[in-house]
């Protein structure tokens, strides 16, 4: 009996240092984990360190701190000549077919007695056949005959959202926000996963099947940032597009949303987008 | 520690290491410059170098046609209608070709090795537009294509860089001439144009209520022998410049005659394509002053008469000859007895 007690109490005291040991190598692994994410998180923290004064990309004559741009469609005044369809293409080398666009136009017609508008948009096979070439574009005359109740024209292009869902689904930082308001994309460092091309609720975004890289209107950031408007607003004959700077009080755009009583698409996607329309029915979305 | 212990620890640092090194020699080193991406890529999208240029950039060169455009309907800030000169011609500079999605901050300009397109099927260029299409805002000046011209290129009327201003348009002279000297001045004119300048059968056409900017431009043109004819020429080289305009001044003061149309008339007329007529010549056969003849008054004979001579083209004139030579006979003869047939005012 004692012989079987002394047993029991060295098989104990043995488990309770093996027990402790493991809890020991447990705390010290714990430690050695919570020091290696402190360190990971010391790596993004050092660029966010000199929170004084963020550096700022050199670009000849432009700071990016000191804009925020912004962009408006008067849709009461598009006359759906799809000149900035065209000149988008030209000025960014979008692809010459009618299935990649970085920004576009929608025609909404509701015929006499028609509950819904019919949507067609440059893409659509009977204006192809219209303008008799994938590269150029021109709305067919399709509703010459018929009797119509109500028409108009909307340029859809990116909305450059305040809190981009594309952004934040990208896998590898591909995809970023600038600190002046443009969501762009590092083509050298997309896999081409599109899953921002699934994101995005105004399928503002594309794949390029060629490149294997998704693609976006940048605003034409390469003109923004050289205090040129970007291709759209340039030709637009009728100004219909209006872009500027927020933070300018005298900018097009700021007396646009000064003069104007605007809307977003989709304000409930919670994105916050940056195109502001004036003129557009509730189908358009 | 056991050894199976150390063991894992040894392992677990060098894969902390590995990881670390890893995360040193992979990722860019501006990744974190300005947030969560890398920052380079910045600089590199932003360096693109822009195609369209702007008008200023044309005027470099182009002073003549951007001053023409500058006072056009094409160019009306105001209104917020503004058609620069890359709109219809495309941009004037490109990038220099490099792998798709590389971008480039080089490239060249017009003229700089680079054509710029002259549009040639204005028709299809101004329709995108121009034409009337459901959902263009009524503010937007549309025409129905086939009523306004047929197949005709717009340019035939319209000088393109302004497209207010008509070919054949000219302006209103400045000093009218004086009505009741003509009247001493036109004894010769009577014997072909008839009394009273009603032509009724007669070689010349009817001169009566005839506009005068056109009578001053025609008895011009047969004085320095732009138009020949060899009764006129002579008969206009007589007379000096202030002749031209009383005897303008005379004529244009004098009331036209002729039968109004019947319903059938008008009907075949417009057939007959004269609503491309009525943007020159007037909706009833009078002109705006702006150097076309009325048509309202003359004799059917005279304008068939005209017609075969602008279609043969012995009587030169760009968008008549165009469009007199799109006429059949048939055409022709309706037209002549529509206009002959109007009232005069």
């Amino acid at each position: 009996m004692d012989e079987l007690k002394m047993n029991e109490k060295e098989q104990i005291e043995t488990c309770q240092s093996s027990r402790r040991a493991v809890l020991g190598y447990l705390g010290s692994a714990i430690a050695g984990s919570v020091a290696m994410i402190a360190t990971g998180a010391m790596l993004p923290k050092a660029a966010h360190a000199a929170e004084a004064a963020p550096p700022v990309p050199a670009l000849p004559g432009y700071d990016w701190s000191k804009h925020r741009w912004a962009f408006g469609v008067d849709a009461t005044k598009c006359i759906g000549c799809l000149r900035c369809v065209e000149a988008c293409k030209a000025e960014n080398e979008v692809a010459g077919d009618a299935h990649h666009f970085r920004t576009w136009v929608e025609r909404y017609v509701t015929l006499e007695g028609e509950e819904h508008a019919r949507i067609d948009s440059q893409a659509d096979p009977v204006n192809i056949a219209a303008s008799g070439s994938e590269k150029e574009y021109r709305f067919a005359n399709r509703y010459a005959g018929e009797k119509v109740e109500k028409a108009f024209f909307v340029p859809k292009l990116c909305n450059q959202c305040t809190h981009p869902a594309c952004v934040q689904v990208c896998p590898v930082g591909a995809t970023f926000k600038t600190a002046d308001g443009i969501v762009v994309i590092d083509h050298t460092y997309c896999i081409g996963c599109e899953y921002c091309v699934q994101a995005c609720p105004y399928g503002a975004r594309f794949f390029n099947e060629e490149q294997g890289v998704s693609d976006k209107c940048t605003w034409c950031y390469h003109r923004i940032t050289k205090g040129l408007q970007p291709a759209c607003v340039e030709v637009c004959p009728v100004g219909a597009r209006v872009f500027g700077d927020r933070n300018d009080k005298q900018s097009p755009i700021s007396q646009f949303l000064a003069n104007n009583r605007v809307q977003v698409l989709k304000p409930e996607s919670g994105n916050a987008p940056n195109v502001f329309y004036v003129g557009i029915d509730k189908e358009v979305i | 520690m056991p050894k199976h212990a150390v063991r894992l620890v040894l392992l677990l640092v060098i894969f902390g290491a590995l990881a670390v090194a890893a995360r040193y020699f992979l990722v860019d080193k501006s990744y974190y410059k300005y947030g969560y991406y890398r920052g380079d890529a910045v600089m590199e999208i932003a360096q693109d170098k822009p195609r369209y240029q702007g008008t200023a950039y044309c005027e470099s060169c182009h002073s003549d046609k951007v001053s023409e455009w500058s006072k056009s309907v094409h160019n009306n800030p105001d209104a917020g209608k503004v058609v620069k000169c890359e709109v219809c011609h495309g941009p004037a500079g490109s990038r220099d070709p490099q792998q798709h999605y590389m971008h480039a901050a080089t490239g060249r300009v017009h003229p700089d090795d680079l054509k710029m397109a002259i549009p040639t099927d204005t028709q299809a260029l101004c329709k995108l537009c121009h034409e009337q299409t459901a959902g263009r805002p009524s503010q937007q000046r549309q025409i129905v294509v086939k009523d306004h011209a047929g197949a005709l290129q717009c340019t035939l009327c319209h000088n393109p860089h302004s497209p207010g201003t008509f070919v054949g348009s000219l302006a209103a002279p400045e000093h009218r001439g004086d009505a009741e000297a003509g009247k001493g001045k036109i004894a010769t004119c009577l014997d072909c144009h008839g009394a009273n300048g009603i032509s009724a059968g007669l070689p010349g056409p009817t001169l009566a209520g005839q506009n005068q900017t056109y009578l001053i431009a025609t008895l011009t043109e047969y004085k320095t022998g732009k138009r020949n004819d060899p009764m006129m020429a002579p008969i206009a080289a007589a007379m000096s410049d202030a002749d031209i305009k009383d005897i303008a001044a005379y004529f244009s003061s004098l009331k036209c005659k002729s039968a109004a149309n019947t319903a059938e008339q008008t009907a075949a007329a417009h057939e007959a394509g004269a609503s491309v007529c009525v943007n020159c010549h007037g909706a009833n056969g009078s002109s705006a002053d702006r150097g076309w003849p009325n048509l309202v008054g003359q004799s059917k004979d005279y304008i068939v008469g005209t017609l075969k001579a602008y279609a043969g083209g012995q009587r030169p004139n760009t968008a008549m000859n165009a469009l007199a030579k799109g006429m059949n006979d048939a055409d022709v003869e309706k037209l002549a007895a529509y206009y002959a047939g109007y009232s005069c005012k």
